[in-house]
């Protein structure tokens, strides 16, 4: 994998790898909206990961886009009537624009100064949700939030009443928007974020504007885990607030960085990992967090690359192994 | 409205050298170390249930004012070697470490003390108000800003006229210089974060007669902590203690004149701040 994004034929191939992981989630895990409920957070890693994985930016925000995103399309269907797609966009639109403010108001800080105006604008927007209750429904959530059939001209494309309708609008989302992410850290643009993150004061001196890119990364990330928090809000049929609270951060948080930030892939492994853990161990044990508190500990001290580092350390030892591979080529992933 | 906007005033005092003392341990600790702990809000809720666990075996408040905030400096102090493995990580890493450490404090307090809130009354002699004429003032309220300022006056003392205070004011601007004095800074941080650890923690028995006691008061801390270390400015002392008074009579006075945003007061006085002055009141550029 090259330094400097992902070259064109590794993207095509971890993008049919997703379209698997999609196809086959349903089949093999014990119900569809787990599933469902799998790829959502899929999506909101990917947002975090391009912060994080490109621009190096550990954002504690990431709930808040969730949040605006989950109100946005909430409102559309209950106060407005609207059809997916309206209700959809305008928790991108929201989320796009939420995204701007706060990042350009907590980029113009670097380092940990960074990382905790992150976390106290999302605190900050908790309380907001919270006290405009007439809009939100404050501590009750926003409830009656319906799933209005795909519709183009009156005539009706795809009903997302059933579970398994509404688990292939996520997917398709899931893919395009992966594509997408694929697309543009790939691209020049692309480079200059990471540029960013290896050394923002020389791409400043090299003649790229670092708080611009840096904002121009938050709209694309809030806009992503906008629509996310909007998918999610259909999925529940409500919005609570914990939507928009610290812990929904830290959620995306520990996905995306308990699968490695390596690779967008990464985030896929972490979301999945996370939230199917979290359904057959919390019926075990409901202090399971206890343990995922201890991996993660684990993982941040022997396994910075996370999850999908160790996935790649395993295929390079496979294929030594298998193919004989000379060990010149065969390359230890693990970053330092 | 004057005694009522005293008063406000009072209560803000009162919040912000809370604040203060959960934000102090973090910024100084960070300022020494370059070590960022998100699990430091776990010391505030282990603070506060400690001192209702001795409230309820001794009955006594007093003991537990004095206890609690000792027993989590001592454990914080002792484990430190632990967390020494955690400085040499990158930031994002020692994040999700401590992020993960964080989460391990607070179920274990649900496994300990479960998920229902728990309620610790002030002690006898502290209920009730006090009256300075037409102003009448909760007694608890009071005694909290007489801890803190008695408090912030021993903390400056032991900052600014003892040899310990001395290198650790010198090792938050250089620890290598300090090592090259012969003085072992490992020690000095260690005792430096048990410190902070007990402070989080008297902070979280203060403040349990006033707000009660809830296993998810961790992350509310932690953003508050924040909020002071950005306004305060990272590794000063004063830095922490003008930010936490500044964001403590915001907070309160802005439920006098306008209730519904006294949560999200502090936050646009952080933000305003940030934009007038970026590196934050007392912070170095």
């Amino acid at each position: 994998m090259s330094r400097y994004g992902t070259n064109c034929a590794q993207s095509t191939r971890e993008i049919l790898g997703l379209i698997a992981t999609v196809a086959l989630l349903p089949a093999v895990l014990p119900s569809v909206s787990l599933a469902t409920e799998c790829v959502i957070f899929v999506i909101a890693t990917l947002g975090c990961n391009l912060l994080l994985g490109r621009v190096g930016l550990l954002s504690f925000g990431q709930g808040i886009f969730f949040g605006a995103g989950s109100y946005a399309t909430g409102l559309a269907i209950v106060r407005l009537g609207a059809g997916p797609v309206f209700s959809l966009s305008a928790a991108l639109l929201l989320g796009s624009m939420v995204a701007a403010l706060i990042g350009s108001l907590a980029a113009r800080r670097r380092g940990v100064y960074f990382i905790m105006l992150t976390l106290a604008f999302t605190q900050m927007c908790y309380f907001l949700a919270f006290g405009m209750s007439g809009v939100t429904g404050g501590d009750n959530g926003l409830l009656g939030v319906s799933r209005p059939p795909l519709s183009f001209l009156g005539t009706t494309l795809l009903p997302l009443d059933s579970d398994l309708s509404f688990y292939a609008l996520c997917s398709i989302i899931c893919v395009a928007v992966y594509a997408l992410l694929a697309r543009v850290t790939g691209s020049p643009f692309g480079a200059v974020l990471v540029a960013i993150r290896e050394n923002e004061s020389r791409t400043f001196a090299v003649g790229y504007n670092p708080l611009a890119y840096k904002i121009l990364a938050f709209v694309l990330s809030g806009m992503v885990t906008a629509v996310a928090g909007g998918l999610y809000a259909m999925f529940l049929r409500f919005v609570p607030l914990s939507n928009i609270d610290i812990s929904m951060s830290e959620r995306i948080l520990i996905m995306t960085m308990l699968g490695g930030v390596g690779s967008l892939f990464g985030g896929v492994i972490g979301a999945v990992t996370v939230v199917v853990l979290s359904h057959l161990l919390s019926d075990l044990w409901s202090r399971w967090i206890l343990l995922l508190g201890l991996v993660l500990i684990v993982v941040a001290v022997c396994l910075p690359g996370g999850l999908w580092s160790a996935l790649q350390w395993i295929a390079t030892a496979l294929r030594r192994g298998v193919i004989g591979m000379s060990p010149r080529r065969a390359h230890l992933p693990l970053e330092k | 409205m004057a005694s009522m906007l005293l008063s406000q005033v009072a209560n803000g005092v009162g919040i912000g050298i809370i604040y203060f003392m959960i934000a102090v341990g973090m910024s100084i600790t960070f300022g020494m170390m370059r070590f960022l702990n998100i699990a430091h809000g776990g010391f505030y809720l282990l603070g506060a249930y400690v001192g209702f666990e001795l409230v309820q075996q001794t009955g006594s408040f007093w003991f537990a004012l004095v206890g609690a905030p000792i027993c989590i400096g001592l454990v914080a102090w002792l484990s430190e070697p632990a967390f020494s493995v955690l400085y040499r990580l990158s930031h994002n890493m020692q994040i999700l470490a401590t992020l993960g450490l964080a989460l391990v404090i607070q179920e274990t307090v649900v496994l300990v003390w479960d998920t229902v809130g728990k309620h610790v009354a002030a002690p006898g002699g502290l209920v009730g108000a006090v009256a300075f004429g037409d102003f009448v003032y909760p007694r608890y309220r009071l005694f909290v800003i007489c801890v803190g300022v008695v408090l912030a006056a021993g903390l400056w003392l032991l900052l600014e006229r003892t040899n310990y205070g001395a290198v650790l004011r010198a090792g938050t601007q250089s620890t290598d210089d300090i090592e090259l004095l012969g003085i072992d800074i490992r020690r000095v941080f260690a005792a430096t974060f048990g410190l902070g650890a007990g402070l989080a923690g008297l902070a979280g028995v203060l403040a349990a007669p006033i707000r009660g006691v809830e296993p998810f008061m961790g992350p509310e801390a932690l953003a508050i902590a924040f909020v002071v270390v950005v306004v305060g400015g990272l590794g000063s002392f004063f830095g922490a203690l003008a930010g936490g008074l500044l964001i403590g009579i915001i907070q309160s006075t802005t439920s006098v004149f306008w209730p519904a945003a006294s949560g999200v007061a502090m936050y646009v006085g952080m933000a305003a701040i940030m934009l007038i002055r970026p590196r934050g009141l007392l912070g170095r550029a």
